[in-house]
């Protein structure tokens, strides 16, 4: 008879019956999982940099055990050796003493608190380790191809050895601190993928050779795992349903699922299905890659093992899991980044209350912040890794109520709307649009997936309509206007002022702002310069592009797309590329004439280009109306664009802090 | 204002050879400091040798993003064989490849290379240039050979150390 750990009756729940699949119970190993859900494992930066839990990890991971309702939370990957060639990340947990069990408890604790299944997760990261040291360890010396990873040393027999009997003994502080659930993580490039891959394994012991060889190591490690667990606690593991590196030799498609038939032979309980490594040529979770791009790779390997098959990757929305689910291609709906961006989502899916998720925009900023260091952030969640700040997370209603006008409906100013008037201030939005949603309803229009950006404005719409917020659509908000209403506080969220560009030629009617033609509601020519390198005028150059115009960049920032996040910006430029798009970086626009402009470099090189209009992109802080509002002896606040131009995340980020502020 | 045309590409070009000139001197510059403190025991080609292979070993790093198997063995080969022509090119040499006579041998032929005017001017001497050339590429193939999983090899065929006439090299997988 299957254990169960909690008692669960979904009966009530609105999404149990909208999501039946979703919310029925799997047996995984001797082990009874009341729903589908599962919280995959998330590094997060926010462990001490010895390895020991912190007050902030333990919050982070309360918040996603609630939202779990009864289902799989696990914790990040931890290492497993004292030497620290695994640490793939300054603050990821360790587990390579019996010190660690009291924190990892802690964790276990607060999972259990929410009457959810605690996972536990062993992750040597291999290649991408040894963030401390100086050299990371693989099965073979292979070159790294990326720069910021350390030189890879080639493990010997021994070390082999020592690594999986740390993996046991990881297991066993793990079921020592109360865990209910065992992984094994193969993901992404890291060691146990190491040894798996004919790109990296190269050795010729035991450890080495034909696929049975490249999986020995992984065959023993799932077995000193399953011996220390016992028939209890089940033990599943991670593994790379397709490489993605073809272009380096890896291993191919059959290779992969040959992996996971092993696997299960040795006595696996589930696989987790994932995809591409870290150094793999193809994105894979970008907001460019379609949802569901990839759950097609879910069916492909039950089809070839009879274990559970749980998948993540750019599954944000519950139908389609719900759906493969019940088709039988899915057993369990594992998501990592949508809540980041919202602890609570399947729980808001369980209760009926999916209009107020806080979906990810799918930009890898978080990742971008573990590579460099940083403690996790999330583009779109200002309180990702602030949950143990109370009065962050939580902030008391306002002491004194106020009446509050904000001056524009674009996403810091309803990110600030909605938190003030929950808080208890009588809460005003103007906006001169008849709509909602400030720039993103131009920037929504650019290609490659930032239609997703606008779930950010339909969230604040119903936070906003929860809250009371009163809205005057269509209303300049005029000097004069802001006299005659004299409120307590005024926030100004009115987006940037665009630039004028100021060169000879400055008043041409070539010239037009980029809104205008996002919204098609400017005549473009067949030959465009685009004023401005940064995100916008990408988008807005690329939206052009694929209409078949010509499109030359020019803008003054050194590096096109400076604003966009490393893990994201390799990819703009590959689509500037393809579009056939030409970027002059660190250079003005020094003239417009009849033909075209001329553009100036730094360095005071001039030349010609070609065109029938001219795009401005470039932005600066918006001045308007804060004298007024200072003169009136108004409290004011500046967020968003108009404080300084920026992007989505500095927009909701602001809105957020000034709205638990006021 | 209209641009002329003919001035600032006459101002670019400047720019690109008293940059590249500068470049290359600054090479000999170092080899002179590098010489002076490595002492009267250490022979100066030695020192350039060495150098080459902390040149190779950092460009061998910056290839590897770029290779790619997805067109074969051949294929494969010829990217290597266009980025280190490629090298040469940007220095101001003018090198181009082609297949040799074998099969799986790319020939890397140099018409023109800066880099023995500037050791002439620096008493530097002149067989190691062509030598140094060949010790980098193949400190460069190290780190490629390693990662692809395929060794590999350059060999000099031809060299004319004062600049003039042709530079032979070729590159093969090492049987
Ligand atoms: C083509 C394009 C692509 C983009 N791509 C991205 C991206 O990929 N990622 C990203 O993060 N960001 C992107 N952005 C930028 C992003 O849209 C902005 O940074 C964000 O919208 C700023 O929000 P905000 O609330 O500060 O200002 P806005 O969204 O500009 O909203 C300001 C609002 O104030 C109103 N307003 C102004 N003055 C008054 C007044 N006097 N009275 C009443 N109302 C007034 C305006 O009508 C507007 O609705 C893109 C922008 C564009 C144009
Ligand atoms: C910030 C971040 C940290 C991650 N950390 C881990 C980890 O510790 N262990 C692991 O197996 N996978 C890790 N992953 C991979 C995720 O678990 C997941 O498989 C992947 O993000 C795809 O799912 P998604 O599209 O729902 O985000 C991480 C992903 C992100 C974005
Ligand atoms: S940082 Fe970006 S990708 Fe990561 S969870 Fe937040 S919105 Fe999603």
């Amino acid at each position: 008879m299957a254990k169960t750990l909690f008692e669960w009756d979904y009966a009530d729940y609105p999404g149990a019956k909208t999501y039946p699949h979703l919310f029925k119970p799997i047996q995984i190993g001797n082990l009874m999982v009341p729903n589908r859900i599962k919280y995959a494992a998330t590094e997060d930066n926010l462990n001490g940099h010895d390895g020991f839990v912190t007050d902030a990890g333990v919050e982070y991971m309360r918040q996603r055990a609630i939202g779990v309702v009864g289902g799989l939370c696990f914790m990040q990957g931890v290492y497993m050796d004292p030497k620290r060639q695994g640490q793939g990340y300054v603050g990821q947990a360790a587990c390579w003493d019996d010190k660690f069990i009291p924190g990892l408890k802690r964790i276990c604790d607060a999972i259990h608190k929410a009457k959810a299944v605690a996972g536990f997760q062993l992750m040597d990261c291999g290649r991408v380790g040894a963030v401390e040291v100086d050299y990371c360890h693989g099965p073979s010396a292979v070159p790294q191809r990326l720069r910021i990873f350390k030189p890879v040393e080639e493990m010997t027999n021994a070390d082999v050895k020592t690594m999986i009997q740390q993996h046991a003994d990881a297991a066993r502080r793990g079921v020592e601190a109360g865990f209910d659930i065992m992984e094994i993580s193969g993901i992404v490039g890291y060691l146990i993928s190491n040894f798996i891959s004919s790109y990296t394994n190269r050795r010729t012991d035991e450890y080495g050779g034909d696929l049975r060889g490249r999986m020995q190591a992984v065959v023993e490690i799932i077995q000193g795992v399953k011996d220390v667990c016992g028939s209890d606690v089940p033990v599943g593991i991670r593994l790379c349903s397709e490489e993605l590196l073809d272009d380096v030799r890896g291993n191919t498609p059959e290779e992969s699922m040959e992996t996971y038939k092993i696997a299960e032979e040795a006595g696996a309980d589930y696989i987790s299905c994932t995809l591409g490594w870290q150094e793999s040529i193809y994105p894979v979770i970008s907001r460019d890659i379609p949802m569901g791009n990839w759950i097609h790779l879910a069916k492909r390997a039950k089809e070839h093992v009879s274990i559970p098959v749980q998948m993540a990757y750019r599954l944000f929305k519950p139908e389609l899991p719900n759906e493969k689910i019940g088709a039988g291609e899915l057993d369990q709906w594992e998501i990592c980044r949508s809540m980041i961006a919202d602890p609570h989502m399947p729980k808001k899916v369980a209760e009926g209350k999916e209009t107020e998720i806080r979906h990810c925009v799918a930009c890898n900023l978080c990742l971008a912040r573990l590579f460099r260091d940083a403690p996790m952030t999330c583009y779109i969640n200002p309180v990702c890794a602030h949950e143990w700040q109370q009065e962050f997370a939580n902030p008391k209603p306002a002491e004194e109520e106020k009446e509050v006008m904000i001056v524009g409906a674009g996403p810091a100013g309803l990110e600030c709307a909605y938190m003030a008037a929950s808080r208890g201030h009588e809460v005003h939005v103007y906006d001169k649009r008849d709509v909602i949603g400030g720039t993103l309803n131009e920037a929504k229009n650019a290609p490659y997936g930032d239609d997703e950006l606008w779930t950010c404005i339909e969230y604040q719409k119903v936070m906003c309509e929860k809250a009371g917020v009163n809205f005057h659509l269509g209303t300049e908000v005029t000097d004069d206007l802001i006299e005659d209403e004299m409120p307590d506080t005024v926030v100004l969220a009115t987006g940037p002022a665009y630039s004028k560009i100021e060169a000879p030629g400055g008043d041409s009617d070539k010239i037009v702002n980029l809104l205008d033609v996002m919204s098609d509601k400017a005549e473009v020519g067949e030959t465009v310069v685009m004023y401005g390198n940064r995100k916008p005028g990408i988008g807005c150059a690329l939206h052009l592009a694929k209409q078949g115009k010509k499109v030359t960049i020019v803008g003054k920032e050194k590096s096109a797309g400076f604003d966009v996040n490393p893990s994201f910006k390799w990819r703009y430029m590959i689509y500037m590329r393809q579009n056939g798009i030409t970027v002059y970086n660190d250079c003005d626009i020094d003239e417009i004439t009849d033909e075209g402009v001329v553009v100036k470099a730094y360095d005071g090189i001039r030349w010609p280009i070609k065109c029938d209009t001219v795009v401005v992109s470039d932005r600066g802080p918006n001045e308007s109306l804060k004298k007024t509002v200072q003169s009136e002896g108004i409290e004011l606040f500046v967020i968003g664009d108009a404080l300084i131009p920026r992007n989505l995340s500095s927009a909701v980020h602001d809105g957020y802090r000034i709205g638990i502020r006021l | 204002m209209l641009v002329d045309t003919e001035k600032e590409i006459t101002k670019m070009h400047r720019m690109l050879y008293s940059t590249r000139n500068e470049i290359g001197k600054t090479y000999y510059r170092w080899r002179q400091v590098a010489v002076e403190l490595a002492g009267d025991n250490v022979k100066p080609l030695d020192v350039s040798l060495r150098a080459a292979e902390v040149f190779g070993k950092d460009i061998g790093k910056s290839f590897l993003p770029r290779m790619n198997w997805l067109k074969g063995e051949e294929g494969f080969l010829m990217i290597l064989a266009k980025s280190l022509a490629g090298l040469w090119n940007t220095e101001g040499g003018l090198a181009t490849i082609e297949k040799g006579e074998k099969p799986g041998e790319i020939k890397i032929k140099c018409l023109r290379d800066p880099w023995p005017t500037w050791a002439k001017e620096y008493g530097a001497p002149m067989e190691e240039v062509a030598v140094c050339r060949e010790r980098m590429y193949q400190t460069i193939l190290e780190d490629v050979s390693a990662f692809m999983n395929v060794p590999l090899k350059i060999e000099l065929q031809k060299a004319i150390a004062r600049g003039e006439g042709e530079t032979v090299m070729t590159l093969s997988k090492v049987e």
